[in-house]
């Protein structure tokens, strides 16, 4: 029964995701990559990418505080968070880095600063999201396993 | 000790998790049995994209390497390595995707080339495909682009 209701849990939270449009279909293909071999390759994936993308953003706010700012290197991250964001699903943090990198390339540097402000927000609210979600997702899958 | 099976109950409730994972498995894959062995060699800066690449491309059974830069990605082949395909990613540190494309290019290499961007525009598309690139995909690589790509190659 508790394994049941945990199972009934977990698909809850995944469906909200979707349905909060949180993730894209990008995160559906990336499941299908799990396999036996690698039951827990999703949430890794994810780990990898909450540590590089957290590195992104500290780098990114403190370019930010540079006089005079460096567009060019604020691009490029911002450049580089679009592509993992784009690969894992990541679908509202990706809005807002295309929304801030629309706004950069306009040289308004005060809209781009705003823009980090919430893409800081969206991202940290997808990683309060998503990482409670792998840890019930190992726990069942561990479960599983020992059966 | 003989093993206890499971109760009913918690057999299907296994199974139901197993068989709704699977359905969404077979709603999305794409499957495909390459005849030959294939290799490819993965060019993106950065570690998430790269990754995923390389292990979609395991998925269909291709053998895999990856750089994270344009140096490398020239150096590698240089060296005499040879792959059937390059996925390589517009924007690299240290030696940019387009000058590694065409240096990979000025050296005789006539395997294929996909290039990869997040920026999908008509003038990046024709900067890589002047550059040397076989094809274009935008950001994420997805198995709707690369199957038939990797059916071309195993001659299917």
């Amino acid at each position: 029964m508790e394994s049941k209701h945990v199972h009934q849990q977990i698909a809850a939270m995944r469906q909200s995701f979707f349905d909060e449009e949180v993730l894209d279909e990008k995160f559906s293909q990336l499941e299908q990559l799990e396999g036996k071999d690698n039951p827990n390759f999703v949430e890794e994936v994810f780990t990898m990418y909450f540590r590089d993308s957290t590195a992104f953003l500290e780098t990114i706010e403190q370019a930010m505080k540079t006089i005079p700012i460096d567009s060019i290197k604020v691009d490029n991250i911002l450049h580089q968070l679009k592509g993992s964001s784009a690969s894992v699903g990541a679908n509202k943090v990706l809005k807002e880095v295309n929304k801030t990198r629309q706004v950069l390339g306009k040289g308004n540097l005060e809209g781009t600063k705003a823009g980090i402000l919430e893409l800081r927000k969206e991202y940290d609210s997808f990683k309060a999201k998503l990482e409670p979600y792998f840890q019930k997702l190992k726990q069942a899958n561990s479960v599983a396993q020992e059966k | 000790m003989a093993p206890t099976l499971p109760s009913s109950d918690q057999a299907s409730d296994q199974d139901n998790w197993d068989n709704g994972r699977l359905a969404r498995k077979r709603q999305l894959l794409i499957e495909i049995v390459l005849r030959n062995k294939l290799t490819a060699l993965v060019v993106d800066g950065d570690t998430t994209c790269r990754v995923l690449e390389q292990l979609l491309l395991r998925s269909y059974g291709v053998q895999t390497q990856g750089v994270d830069n344009g140096r490398d990605a020239v150096a590698l082949i240089a060296s005499g390595v040879k792959f059937d395909l390059i996925i390589i990613d517009m924007i690299l540190p240290v030696l940019n995707g387009l000058e590694a494309t065409r240096q990979i290019r000025d050296m005789g290499v006539h395997c294929k080339m996909l290039g990869v961007t997040i920026c999908s525009g008509e003038s990046e598309r024709q900067v890589f495909l002047a550059a040397g690139v076989d094809v274009f995909i935008e950001k994420p690589l997805d198995p709707e682009h690369l199957v038939p790509i990797l059916r071309e190659l195993d001659g299917q």
